[in-house]
């Protein structure tokens, strides 16, 4: 799973989002870090839609436009569950290796 | 709709036409957010004079790139079409790579810095460079070498980043020679150029989703591509003059005609789809290398052995055309047998 689709999954487990809401908190979650371009917003969405990791929630009428809303499926609920024990063992992996060594100047504890 | 809505609606016209029927109007709405400041007097300026920014227009053209020149999951059609694009260009960055490590191999044995080979003949000698900037064209193109390697290796944007060093100097090179330089204007290193930029476009198309490279026969066409095109080359165009008249679009036309015509024997006892990528891609390939032919045509007009040169070129021309065309027809057909497009995958409501 790659980090952009991650944080889509992510933000989508608040509830229902449309596009510009998942741009916007996706760039919060990551503190500013993953900035999605709609390009890759939509190359995200189009790809988890197709997986059944997604659906389309609503479509609601916002400035004369139709804003549609995306939900996250149980499908992608268990995907994200999976990806984010991944990365939690990975991550624990590393603390225990650094925590046998000297600590790391800066940090404390 | 605002100026700003028609500037990304033009770029979003880079999409396929059922992917932008499914998606558009929503992707166009939440650009149009994405531009959004809060302040009145600001939005409508933008909606006036904004444009989408470079990486906006450069998502989307991924994203082109990932739906046209489709990988496994595409529709058969476009799958088939995304196969024959990689082909083209792995075999077009392979001819670089072996033309570039044949040049050096022979470079260092004619400067006498391969000992262990048999001393080149006294008439054989090196070519000084005729300026820094023909010295500089020559060492940046050994970089196709490791963009190969790169790309058999499945590292794209390595292999993208070590063949730009390849292009970017050689066009700023060939721009300077050509402007200040004593030679006359050609049209050659230009249609050069051009193929080398469209091969670093074209690494474009291994992406995500493509399936990846066949290692072992690609890492092996490599020296099997030096042993059996520039080594056998050199050592003809070194004793027999008649080969001097073999240039690099010459050299492309009777590879391309030879590649074209072991593929339509071996095309006739295999089924059509298993063949069908290889015969676009010799398709894209033979036109490329038509295209070079043809737009290198002028430059021969100025040389003393033009008479030669051009039946030669004309020959070339024919010889792909004949084998060009009949193969372009049946890969057309085979490929209209084959779907266009898949089940469209509908983001359908769902009620919990």
């Amino acid at each position: 799973m790659t980090e952009p689709t991650f944080f889509v999954l992510t933000a989508l487990l608040d509830g229902p989002r449309h596009g510009y809401g998942i741009v916007a908190d996706v760039a919060d979650l990551s503190q500013g870090r993953v900035r999605l371009k709609i390009g890759s917003l939509y190359g995200a969405l189009d790809r988890l839609v197709g997986g059944g990791l997604i659906e389309l929630d609503r479509e609601e009428a916002w400035q004369g436009r139709l804003r549609r809303y995306y939900r996250l499926t149980e499908r992608g609920r268990h995907a994200l569950d999976a990806e984010a024990r991944r990365l939690a063992a990975n991550a624990r992996l590393a603390s225990t290796r650094l925590r046998r060594q000297s600590p790391i100047e800066g940090t404390s504890g | 709709m605002s100026r700003l809505e028609e500037r990304y609606r033009r770029v979003l016209r880079l999409l396929p036409a059922g992917y932008r029927r499914q998606w558009e109007d929503d992707m166009v709405a939440a650009f149009l957010e994405t531009m959004q400041t809060g302040d009145a007097e600001t939005d409508e300026y933008l909606a006036d004079h904004g444009r989408p920014s470079l990486a906006e227009v450069t998502s989307i053209l991924s994203l082109a790139a990932r739906l046209r020149i489709g990988g496994p999951d595409a529709p058969p059609r476009t799958y088939a079409w995304g196969q024959g694009v990689r082909l083209a260009v792995l075999a077009g960055v392979l001819t670089q790579a072996v033309m570039a490590t044949a040049g050096l191999g022979i470079t260092l044995w004619l400067s006498g810095a391969l000992s262990r080979l048999p001393e080149p003949a006294s008439e054989w000698t090196l070519v000084p460079p005729s300026s820094s900037w023909q010295a500089t064209l020559n060492v940046a193109g050994y970089a196709w070498l490791p963009a190969f390697l790169a790309l058999v290796l499945g590292h794209r944007r390595v292999a993208q980043a070590v063949a730009a060093i390849a292009v970017v100097p050689q066009g700023i090179a060939v721009a300077v020679e050509q402007v200040t330089g004593p030679v006359p204007l050609t049209v050659t290193p230009w249609a050069m150029l051009l193929v080398e930029l469209l091969l670093l476009v074209g690494m474009s198309a291994f992406h995500r989703d493509a399936a990846a490279v066949a290692r072992r026969p690609w890492l092996l066409a490599l020296p099997v591509g030096i042993l059996a095109v520039p080594v056998p080359l050199f050592v003809a165009q070194a004793t027999t003059s008649a080969f001097r008249l073999l240039d690099w679009p010459g050299l492309c036309c009777a590879l391309v005609v030879v590649a074209m015509t072991v593929h339509l024997v071996v095309r006739a006892s295999r089924p059509p789809g298993r063949t069908l990528p290889w015969s676009l891609a010799l398709v894209l390939l033979a036109t490329t290398a038509l295209a070079l032919r043809t737009a290198t045509l002028p430059d021969i007009g100025g040389q003393v052995e033009r008479t030669a040169l051009l039946t030669v070129a004309s020959a070339q021309v024919v010889a792909v055309l004949a084998v060009e065309v009949p193969l372009a027809v049946v890969a057309f057909r085979a490929l209209r047998q084959l779907q266009p497009v898949s089940a469209a995958v509908e983001p359908h409501h769902t009620d919990p």
